[in-house]
């Protein structure tokens, strides 16, 4: 005879809380605060503080607030090639110039931004073996907007030692860059004493620009696998898939034409594709020795611009005495070229439809090495400092450059310096 | 490692303190368990601060509310010859939460029921009381005519009531309700002889690994409380019939076909508790009734 029982777990938690004259649900919040610092040379700074809070309500329902504030501030490679002679260019919003020092990276110091990003998490489970989570973020700055929403759902087997997680993501984003979308492939209108007047200047100015704003939606979709192989040992594999559609260019990024003596005659606006669809395999297995923590995770991911890229990344963390802690991490990436990254479009070429000379989507390796050290308190609470240094190094994807050009850094690195202090309590 | 023993100069009870890798155990024995409180700390002040804390609790409520003890709060129910008792707030709140269990269980779960091992004694052996022995304690048995009102409580003349089924849950809920008020970010994991809860979560979020009686199996546990109801030495063999201790109140005779030991994860400790009780009570039932709950369970049966 099969009978049907009665799901009581709720009522008698509510009775436990009442006999322990207590508030079981109510938990306080574990707040999270770091602030970091990031530091190109001679480029961007950027300064980061970020704020969150988890709240346990009962077993396994929790909500996770975060505020982040950013603020660039310094220099962003403009793309332009390197020349022997100084160059001009006109600032983004059309209002003014900057001249580039002879064979110097040509760096717009324009560049300065405001974030706020507020994101909002909850998870519950729905009974024994699933749970859901959903969340909303908004970000905002002076050029760029987003909204996301995202779900999850997790299914517990094997008595919680095997996790299958779906998620999915949407994101609305639009972007309203300073004076306006330059028309892609347009070329930079530089005020070089051609002009009769200030008018004359805008009205040419204006051509190469739309004003409204444009948008970009992005759906994710994630799969993941969660694995507890012992006691000591846990493991993560995820696809995900990702789809972005929209307006897809970075406005403050040019290529120059380049002649057969290597001298830049225009600088044009960036065009790439609008649409992107990437897909990533990420692994990681975390080991806990009986006096330290490795954590390994390695990502592969390819896309349909043809951007492949490797991920290798380990932390190490050494359990000193007294709940001090020190890890070191190097991390390793390495990235091939889009199909359109050019570092300059040579004038014996036909101009292509799409084109970049971003190097953030050109060929590099890049290596970040790394040392946090932290330690709890008496109370329970965290403090934690971490110290990183990261360097990009491009490589030319096959270029042949004209003589003159071989002197110059075509395909300049890019060092930073990051600090972060973190206090959990 | 070695535990160094010391005594509690408040309830004279003995406890030892030992020093592991990422936490400090205190073990002390009482309500007829071994008893252990994990502290994720280093420091030893902290842990003799809270070893003193929690033996002095279990104490307390051992001299309130053990059908042992003379002079009690339950000796005083159980004494009063059918005339109301005047009762303090926390003695009510274990009543109520008693209705509720009753109410919950369809009555399978009845605090009146203890007055049953004056004919069962799980020894081991194959003494079966008669069922005329049996019959002469049903009509004491019955949560029904026990009357709760706002500040006391009613017990029929000749019954008799026992907190021990919810007792030493309730004792590793309060114990936890005292740590997290004296270390509120320091994860605790109280163990009253198998019944446990976890305060919080510990630092690193990895599990407090708990083991099961008489059995290879190690549970992890970051959250929430585990407890168990049944028990593998406590039983009567005869005629190759095992009669558990869990008895049917309705019957008076040991429910059949319950599984040996059921052990329950859920959020508080004498939550846990309930439902492993109840799913015993329920005998062949007691998957079912588990299964159709929002809990995590362990279940073994006699043939293992």
């Amino acid at each position: 005879m099969q009978l049907n029982h009665k799901n009581i777990t709720q009522s008698l938690l509510g009775a436990s809380c009442t006999l322990l004259g207590s508030n079981v649900h109510a938990q306080k919040w574990d707040i999270d605060a770091a602030i970091l610092y990031y530091g190109e040379p001679d480029r961007v700074q950027a300064i980061e503080a970020i704020v969150s809070g988890t709240k346990e309500y009962s077993t396994d329902h929790s909500l996770s607030l975060k505020v982040v504030v950013d603020s660039l501030t310094g220099a962003s490679a403009n793309g332009a090639i390197e020349q022997a002679t100084p160059q001009t260019f006109t600032r983004p919003s059309g209002n003014g110039q900057y001249t580039v020092d002879a064979n110097t990276t040509p760096l717009d110091d324009t560049f300065r931004d405001t974030r706020v990003q507020l994101s909002a998490q909850w998870t519950q489970p729905l009974n024994r073996q699933w749970v859901y989570s959903g969340g909303a973020n908004v970000s905002r700055e002076y050029d760029y907007q987003s909204i996301a929403l995202n779900s999850s759902f997790s299914r517990y087997f094997n008595t919680k030692n095997t996790t299958l997680t779906l998620g999915a993501s949407l994101s609305f984003d639009s972007v309203d860059p300073v004076g306006g979308r330059p028309v892609a492939l347009s070329e930079m209108v530089v005020d070089s004493g051609q002009f009769n007047n200030e008018n004359d200047f805008d009205t040419a100015f204006n051509l190469t620009r739309d004003i409204d704003s444009e948008n970009r939606n992005t759906v994710d979709v994630i799969f993941g696998l969660t694995q507890v192989m012992s006691k000591r040992w846990i493991t993560q594999f995820n696809l995900s898939l990702s789809d972005v559609d929209g307006y897809l260019n970075d406005p403050y990024k040019l290529f120059s034409t380049v002649n057969n003596q290597g001298e830049a005659i225009s600088q044009r606006f960036e065009s790439r594709p609008d649409t992107r669809f990437k897909q990533a395999i990420f692994a990681q297995s975390k080991y806990h020795f009986s006096r330290s923590i490795l954590d390994a995770s390695i990502r592969i991911a390819d896309d349909d611009w043809d951007i492949s890229s490797q991920t290798l990344d380990i932390k190490y963390r050494f359990l000193l005495n007294n709940n001090h802690y020190i890890q070191p991490r190097f991390r390793y990436y390495q990235q091939d070229e889009a199909f359109f990254y050019q570092p300059f479009l040579s004038v014996n070429s036909t101009q292509p439809d799409y084109i970049s000379a971003d190097y953030r989507i050109g060929r590099l390796n890049a290596y970040t090495i790394g040392l946090k050290y932290g330690f709890k308190n008496k109370k329970g609470n965290d403090y934690a400092v971490r110290l990183e240094y990261y360097t990009q190094t491009p490589e030319n994807p096959g270029v042949i450059l004209p003589e003159p050009l071989t002197n110059e850094a075509v395909f300049p690195s890019v060092d930073a310096l990051i600090l972060q202090f973190n206090y959990s309590f | 490692m070695i535990g160094q023993k010391f005594v509690d100069p408040v309830s004279q009870q003995h406890y030892a303190l030992t020093q592991h890798d990422s936490f400090i155990s205190a073990s002390f024995y009482s309500m007829a368990s071994t008893c252990e409180v994990l502290i994720e700390t280093q420091d030893t002040f902290i842990a003799h601060t809270l070893a003193k804390i929690c033996l002095g609790e279990v104490d307390r409520i051992v001299q309130k509310f053990s059908r042992y003890l003379p002079g009690n709060v339950c000796h005083a129910i159980n004494n009063s010859q059918g005339r109301p008792v005047t009762l303090d707030d926390e003695s009510l709140r274990l009543l109520k939460f008693g209705q509720t269990c009753f109410d919950l269980s369809d009555g399978l779960m009845d605090l009146t029921s203890g007055i049953l091992r004056r004919a069962w004694y799980f020894d081991g052996s194959d003494n079966i009381p008669s069922q005329a022995q049996i019959d002469a304690l049903l009509p004491f048995i019955g949560w029904e005519k026990v009357t709760v009102n706002d500040n006391h409580v009613t017990l029929p003349h000749l019954m008799e009531l026992d907190f021990g089924s919810i007792g030493k849950e309730y004792a590793v809920s309060k114990l936890c309700e005292l740590s997290l008020r004296y270390l509120p970010d320091v994860s605790v994991l109280i163990n009253l002889g198998g019944d446990i809860q976890v305060t919080h979560p510990r630092r690193d979020a990895s599990p407090w690994l708990v083991g099961i009686e008489s059995s290879e199996e190690v549970i992890p546990l970051v959250r929430g409380a585990l407890a168990s109801s049944g028990d593998t030495k406590r039983f009567l063999l005869k005629d190759g019939v095992r009669y558990s201790h869990i008895i049917n109140t309705n019957t008076g005779w040991p429910v059949v076909d319950a599984p040996t030991l059921v052990t329950v994860h859920s959020s508080v400790c004498i939550q846990s508790g309930c439902i492993a009780t109840i799913a015993l009570l329920k005998g062949s039932q007691a998957i079912p009734f588990l299964e159709s709950q929002d809990v995590q369970y362990w279940v073994r049966d006699s043939e293992d």
